[in-house]
């Protein structure tokens, strides 16, 4: 840990020709991730003697695969731990693999690992007031420890981060204590280090991931897209792929890329799709037949949406996505199925005809459909053969009420010559039918799913009025993009502030002449200077 | 909340602001040998005490601190001379003589396995002749920290360089701001607002805060102290925000804010709480009128001027941008602004309108701004 600790002190009368043995030996036989924390590590951290717990600190933690990244980056930018960029891989897809999270264990808080800092939390009061004040619940509800090492995780912080005792909620109470004594004990608790779900994943048998994967998702700016992804397995965990699909209006898209697979379930993939760089990183099912998380844009991070991946083995049938996923009553209009296995003739329901199939795979079926005008409203379930999706197309009489999603966001200024590039944020709008009480907003409101819209922006409130944030903070474009303002102080605001300010965004959907429309609220604030792979 | 909101904007302006790299004493002139006078002293990035003559309102002298700027807390010896300053992210103390920039005194904290923060407590016996900082030391072991005890550390100002503590005092965490009393015991701006002597170490509360017994319809205070308030009239004050709830329900909304404080009479040792009035706004520092203890002036995004008796807010003006701390000079004729940014805001006590600006060169961030007369 220290800068010299004391046993690297001792070592240095030995390390040439120490380091001439290491050398040899990475020639002839690449060190195991265990071996590299037995060379690398044991400077600071000690062998306990204990074979199941065999190294300090390090064996009684056990983390997702951005939680090790960070640890570990952390061990060689802060504490000068000697490793090659290789041999820090290796230590991660150790650690990764040998002490991470059952798939059940990080269901709540996938948004943490997927970068998706949109939405708002509701963390325990004890949580919010001693941890979550400055990182996100996922942060630590991501992370399993014995109680000394929850404990050890606060003196960290004093020996790290010391002015956190200044914090309003650190200052105005005795933080320590109750972190000690209260939250050490809860942390341990909620998130222990042994668990029957961690034992149980530990001896399941991993799925695979060679295979072919049909994928739907969206791309801010590009649209919904469906793909086949090939996965192609290059050892070790390791994988190629290939994307071939396109987007709702037909238009092409192309991709490559590689992933690599953690803990048995976690996929981390970087490839180029239609030209732009981005990042999957998805969870599989226990079973290995379907993956979900976010695609997202490898430069911007805060563009991007949910993506399914499901498996497209033999046997396998599943329908992953109706597109467009509403239909007017008396509409005729192409509604295409994607999904896995499809064969058969599609059933959409009740009161929707088939007028033509205009074409039809096993991977996409493409069909001219008519809603009777009497068409109940509600959502149909969608089948071909086996394969179906439960209420996955809704027929409507008219859109009642438009949500804006994310309904809470917050972009970031940058750029102008700084370091830190502008945080943009995407915009979607989603249709709701009244449903059978007529009143949009209740319970019964059939949701149409997302709808294209027209843009706009307008202040949150009287003071961003008065402050003019809708000429400074930025502006959004024809897809939903919203683009912050420049970094910096302004002198043209008042007191020079920034190009911050607070937003509403509007979307509004015309639906067959009728404009409706509906807000989220947008904060632009300065930017995020201390990055984290866990949010 | 509309002025919460302008707060914490201008809060968030700055995080932008850049450092402006400082010309090395471009503006150096001999200070005045005749007659004494009162020098305003504050610190600027990279890390340069600076001396300002509040005669001409321009500074006088730059003298270069070793190590990484932090937090420019300043203590001043009973003389007016010698400007202690707290540098290198919080750790070490430099004591430099204000009339020529010589450093005559060095303290580093931390050593090889112990890391030593001191948040801005930093006080001079008042015989010159001790210097007392709040410690918040963390082992560093092989591959863990240990939080430890807060202590008093005592330094004695004559043994020169690189001085080691001469004795040290357990006390409490969450210190800030110190200041000693004219019997030598040391304020320490914590929790409650305790005194320890620190020739035994002995330690007695002198106004509750955190542990207040004011019943369940006040809220408990939140008392924090970066800069110094109140050495112009030889006070120590500890501002704090509390609310009274209107009933039981401790509901925030319809409660009624306040803003208060412990003040102490550093010549006296009395001590002294209140609420002083409603809160209207943030304000980050406080100072008395030389004239009047019931007028106070207080700055952040705005400058304003209180009747603490009548509990009434005089005069408000807005501040060009952000600024921490205010002083005064010990005839009450002037009152500096400063903080955050480059510049120190000069206004007239009686109008708080502004009458001038003292340009310096680099940010002064947390940096302390010292009222001192130089005994010449």
């Amino acid at each position: 840990m220290k800068q010299i600790s004391k046993k690297s002190a001792l070592l240095i009368g030995g390390f040439l020709a120490l380091a001439g043995n290491s050398v040899l030996y990475a020639a002839s036989q690449p060190m195991s991730g265990e071996q590299i924390i037995q060379k690398r590590c044991m400077d600071c951290h000690s062998e306990t003697g204990n074979p199941s717990l065999p190294y300090s600190r390090i064996s009684e933690q056990r983390k997702t695969p951005e939680g090790w990244q960070m640890t570990i980056q952390r061990m060689v930018s802060i504490h000068e731990a000697k490793m090659s960029a290789d041999e820090r891989k290796q230590v991660h897809k150790f650690l990764s693999d040998t002490q991470g999270l059952a798939p059940s264990e990080t269901t709540a808080l996938r948004y943490g690992l997927e970068r998706d800092g949109n939405l708002l939390e509701n963390n325990d009061p004890a949580y919010a007031e001693m941890c979550a004040r400055c990182h996100s619940g996922a942060r630590f509800g991501l992370q399993r420890r014995t109680e000394e090492e929850w404990s050890l995780l606060v003196q960290f912080h004093m020996g790290q981060i010391p002015t956190l005792e200044l914090h309003s909620l650190a200052r105005d109470r005795p933080w320590f204590d109750l972190a000690m004594n209260q939250v050490v004990p809860k942390l341990a608790q909620d998130y222990p280090f042994e668990s029957a779900a961690w034992k149980s994943w530990q001896a399941a048998d991993k799925p695979t991931f060679e295979h072919d994967w049909a994928i739907t998702g969206y791309i801010p700016g590009k649209g919904d897209f469906d793909a086949l992804m090939q996965v192609r397995a290059k050892g070790g965990d390791l994988y190629g792929l290939q994307v071939i699909g396109q987007y709702a209006d037909g238009t092409p898209l192309t991709g490559s890329g590689q992933a690599i697979t953690y803990t048995g379930y976690e996929w981390r993939a970087s490839l180029t799709l239609d030209g732009i760089k981005m990042r999957q990183i998805l969870a599989a099912n226990e079973q290995g037949t379907r993956m979900q998380g976010r695609l997202f844009m490898a430069e911007a991070n805060e563009l991007g949406a949910a993506m399914v991946a499901q498996r497209a083995a033999k046997g396998d049938h599943a329908v992953t996505g109706v597109m467009p996923s509403h239909i007017r009553q008396g509409a005729r209009q192409e509604i295409t199925i994607v999904g896995v296995g499809l064969k058969g003739t599609p059933a959409l329901g009740k009161g929707l005809r088939i007028v033509k199939t205009l074409s039809a795979g096993a991977n996409r079926i493409r069909l001219l459909v008519e809603a009777e005008k009497d068409a109940a409203v509600g959502l149909r379930d969608v089948a071909v053969g086996k394969a179906q999706a439960p209420a996955a197309l809704a027929v409507y009489d008219k859109v009642a009420r438009v949500d804006v999603v994310p309904g809470e966001s917050v972009a970031r200024v940058g750029g102008n010559g700084t370091p830190i590039a502008k945080a943009k944020s995407a915009y979607r709008a989603v249709g709701y039918a009244a449903g059978a009480d007529g009143k949009p907003g209740t319970e019964d409101d059939v949701r149409l799913g997302y709808m294209p819209a027209t843009w706009s922006l307008k202040p949150f409130d009287e003071t961003a009025k008065e402050d003019n944030d809708l000429k400074y903070a930025g502006a959004i474009d024809a897809n939903g993009v919203f683009v912050p303002g420049d970094a910096g102080p302004n002198p043209e605001r008042k007191m020079s502030t920034n190009n911050v300010g607070n937003l509403n965004v509007v979307g509004t959907v015309d639906d067959a002449g009728n404009k409706v429309s509906g807000e989220g609220h947008l904060l632009v604030t300065v930017q995020h200077f201390v990055r984290a792979s866990v949010l | 909340m509309k002025t919460k909101k302008r707060a914490v904007r201008a809060l968030l302006a700055l995080a932008g602001v850049g450092v402006i790299l400082s010309g090395c004493h471009g503006n150096v002139k001999q200070a005045a040998t005749t007659a004494p006078h009162e020098y305003l002293l504050t610190v600027t990035r990279p890390n340069q005490l600076q001396v300002i003559d509040t005669q001409t309102n321009s500074i006088t002298r730059s003298c270069d601190v070793p190590g990484y700027f932090g937090a420019g807390s300043i203590a001043m010896s009973p003389d007016g001379r010698i400007a202690y300053v707290l540098s290198n992210k919080w750790e070490d103390i430099y004591g430099f003589d204000i009339t020529d920039c010589k450093m005559v005194f060095s303290a580093k904290q931390s050593s090889s396995d112990v890391i030593v923060k001191t948040f801005f407590s930093l006080a001079v016996s008042p015989d010159g002749k001790e210097l007392y900082t709040v410690q918040n030391p963390v082992r560093e072991l092989d591959d863990r920290y240990e939080v430890m005890q807060p202590q008093l550390a005592v330094f004695d100002t004559t043994a020169g360089l690189d001085v080691q503590q001469s004795r040290s005092w357990p006390v409490d965490r969450r210190i800030t701001k110190i200041a000693t009393m004219d019997n030598g015991e040391v304020v320490l701006g914590g929790a409650d607002l305790k005194a320890i002597d620190p020739r035994t170490g002995t330690v007695r509360v002198i106004s509750k805060l955190q542990n207040w017994e004011r019943g369940a319809r006040w809220l408990t205070p939140d008392a924090f102290a970066v800069s110094s308030q109140g050495e112009h009239v030889g006070e120590y004050i500890m501002a704090y925000v509390t609310a009274e709830f209107k009933d039981d329900s401790m509901n925030f909304e319809t409660a009624d804010w306040w803003w208060g404080m412990s003040r102490v009479d550093l010549k006296s040792g009395a001590v002294e709480q209140m609420e002083t009035v409603p809160f209207q706004f943030i304000v980050f520092s406080w100072v008395s009128d030389p004239h009047d203890s019931n007028i106070i002036y207080g700055a952040f995004n705005t400058l304003s001027k209180h009747n603490i008796k009548e509990k009434k807010t005089l005069a408000v003006t807005d501040m060009d941008h952000t600024y921490y701390t205010i002083n005064m000079t010990s005839d009450g004729s002037t009152l500096y602004v400063g903080g955050t940014s480059s510049d120190i805001s000069v206004h007239d006590p009686e109008t708080l309108k502004k009458i001038g600006s003292i340009q310096l060169p680099g940010d002064m961030s947390t940096a302390d701004m010292r009222l001192v007369r130089l005994q010449e």
